[in-house]
């Protein structure tokens, strides 16, 4: 998949690109599909099982979208997060 | 009344010693810091807060809900269920934006989010309804065991109550949240599978798929078996313009930070994630559990309708789900299943005594009372409010009497005026403290204007729920927009803070820009000013 962005620098995978949006769209027709595959399947109709499968299919597409970007993400924010921590129990003890 | 042989009281014991030891094995991690007892010290894999989002969602009430809204919708009730599709957005975007905020609580958001009075304002504003919310919740999901335990075995209702929170306050009290989050995942996995073995045994005791769906057919309602069968764009109990506004605010309400009551549960699992990936990936399956459970009780309860096809009372249907286990599962089974149900019950209440405590305790007491507190001190001020909750529970659970109603309320009407703001607030840098607590305070005032007082005094008719969010939502905006234009912007100093720290989405380019030319962030071009932050 060319069209999807495998490698992230730590500044690009903090934009909002268009696998995040790609995202919002597949994430919600597959919690969709999944509800009425399920109810389908469990009532023995045959287009219960396709809708399960196209469900699964497009979770396998969705991960492989996205994943890299939340790898990348992940990675440089946890070499953050101990000064932004700092930053918190200061406000929280009103010192900052 | 059910009776139990010596094997069913086996299973429940044995399931109640393992979910209460799981939890106090915890004991020496919970009290190490205060971020251990509310968030299992931020470093849990996704699949652990995962099976607390599932298990925490799957209360003794739920299936009672899920069968109501079936039993009398058919299987397009599925879609009053349908609002945990929140999470499909948001565990791709506020799920991330929150997770690097790392506040505790939502609380505690408004105060790194906002600035100056408002901001504080807002977090002991948003603390101390949270403290009240979560004993709201322990008292209905508690009085919801009550009746159970009524109905199975002729116990008052306070028993069923009082017992089973009792027992789960042992290792909340004990370990906090990792108490809470690995008592959920050995309880999640046992719900889910005692959800499919029941769900699949009903099935079977109503002669199977085949023989439901000819049974409902022969009764004339066949569109019971159609999850669309919507009965008009407009008219109808089921009309089109209802789903089309459900689907709106479950999934645009992924945007926003606090558009569902169940965002404050998650808000907790999310910051208990060790990395954004893993707390993403945590809200998204727990909650994809949620929508194969809801699934699997919908055609179960369509089961039990083609058994028993003419009940009136709501109070009867919405026992379905739990009639199926009880009255078909064989002997030695049913305890095992009722210790399922315990599981279920418990796994809801542990969450809402550690998450309520922990508003009280790093919200109100640290934030206002006692700032400089020791993390020793905290974790105590943690398990004495963890008590105080469950204290406060059993009272207002024997409050209650109708649980759909209330369910419906809660998720419907009480968030329909501050669904826009709270994703304005995520999306938008020019929202400010003032606005989202005029959404607040106007909310309170015209949920109970329009939908009962109003219609009371017969100035306005009845309204169909859908409209009565559209028209709440309308009239909110009237009075938070120009609220908020009429009051300063945030602080820059605290917005530019914001921005570097949670990388929100929207609108933010004033924000973003002043970020570059203090060199807190590189350009466009991939250029660093230089600067502090």
């Amino acid at each position: 998949m060319k069209w999807i962005k495998i490698k992230w620098s730590p500044e690009e995978a903090d934009r909002w690109s268009k696998e995040d949006y790609l995202t919002f769209i597949l994430s919600p027709l597959i919690y969709f599909l999944l509800a009425l595959g399920t109810i389908w399947s469990l009532l023995f109709r045959w287009y219960g099982w396709v809708t399960l499968a196209i469900s699964g299919l497009l979770l396998w597409i969705m991960i492989k979208i996205i994943d890299p970007k939340l790898k990348a993400i992940s990675r440089d924010y946890e070499k953050k997060q101990k000064q932004f921590l700092e930053e918190l129990e200061k406000i929280e003890r009103w010192e900052n | 009344m059910v009776s139990f042989a010596w094997l069913d009281w086996f299973w429940l014991i044995v399931f109640i010693a393992l979910m209460v030891v799981c939890g106090v094995l915890f004991y020496r991690l919970g009290k190490r810091s205060l971020a251990d007892f509310f968030l299992a010290g931020r470093g849990l894999p996704w699949w652990l807060p995962a099976a607390s989002v599932y298990a925490t969602h799957s209360a003794t009430d739920t299936p009672m809900w899920v069968s109501g809204v079936i039993y009398k919708y058919g299987l397009r009730g599925i879609w009053y269920t349908f609002f945990s599709a929140w999470c499909a957005i948001s565990a791709f975007a506020s799920t991330r934006i929150f997770r690097r905020s790392l506040a505790y609580t939502q609380a505690e958001w408004q105060t790194l989010r906002f600035s100056g009075l408002g901001a504080e304002l807002l977090r002991g504003w948003i603390a101390g309804w949270q403290v009240f919310m979560n004993m709201f919740v322990l008292g209905w999901v508690g009085m919801a065991m009550g009746k159970l335990c009524h109905y199975l075995f002729n116990w008052p209702e306070w028993v069923g109550l009082i017992l089973f929170s009792s027992l789960c306050a042992i290792y909340v009290l004990a370990a906090g949240y990792w108490g809470v989050v690995m008592a959920d995942f050995q309880q999640g996995v046992v719900a889910f599978s005692v959800i499919i073995i029941v769900s699949i045994w009903g099935i079977v005791a109503a002669g199977g798929p085949q023989q439901i769906i000819a049974k409902i057919n022969s009764l004339g309602e066949s569109w019971r078996l159609n999850p669309l069968a919507f009965s008009g764009w407009t008219s109808g109990d089921f009309p089109l313009v209802w789903f089309l506004t459900m689907l709106v605010i479950a999934v645009i309400g992924g945007f926003g930070i606090g558009t569902s009551i169940d965002w404050y549960p998650e808000a907790q699992r999310i910051q208990s994630a060790r990395t954004v990936r893993d707390a993403s990936y945590s809200i998204w399956a727990g909650s994809a559990l949620i929508v194969v459970r809801n699934s699997l009780w919908a055609v179960a309860v369509l089961a039990f309708f083609s058994l028993y096809p003419r009940i009136q009372s709501t109070a009867q249907y919405e026992m379905a789900w739990y009639r199926l286990g009880f009255e078909f599962l064989p002997v030695g089974l049913v305890g095992f299943f009722f210790a399922a149900v315990v599981a279920i019950h418990i796994s809801t209440i542990s969450t809402h005594l550690n998450l309520g405590a922990s508003y009280a305790t790093r919200d109100l007491y640290q934030h206002y009372f006692r700032p400089r507190a020791s993390d020793k001190e905290l974790v105590w001020v943690g398990r004495l409010t963890t008590l105080i909750l469950l204290l406060g529970s059993f009272l207002y659970g024997l409050m209650m009497k109708e649980i759909t109603q209330w369910l419906i309320f809660a998720l419907w009407i009480m968030t329909a005026g501050i669904w826009l703001p709270s994703i304005l607030q995520v999306v938008w840098w020019r929202f400010n403290a003032w606005g989202y607590l005029a959404s607040w305070m106007a909310n309170l005032g015209l949920s109970w204007l329009v939908v009962w007082v109003l219609p009371e005094f017969r100035i306005i008719p009845v309204l169909p729920d859908y409209l009565q969010f559209w028209i709440m939502m309308v009239l909110g905006a009237l009075i938070y927009l120009p609220i908020t234009f009429m009051t300063r912007p945030e602080d820059m100093n605290r917005l530019v803070k914001y921005y570097v720290m949670s990388r929100p989405l929207g609108w933010w380019k004033p924000v973003r820009e002043e970020a570059i030319r203090r060199g807190l962030l590189k350009d466009n071009e991939g250029k660093l000013a230089g600067g502090q932050l």
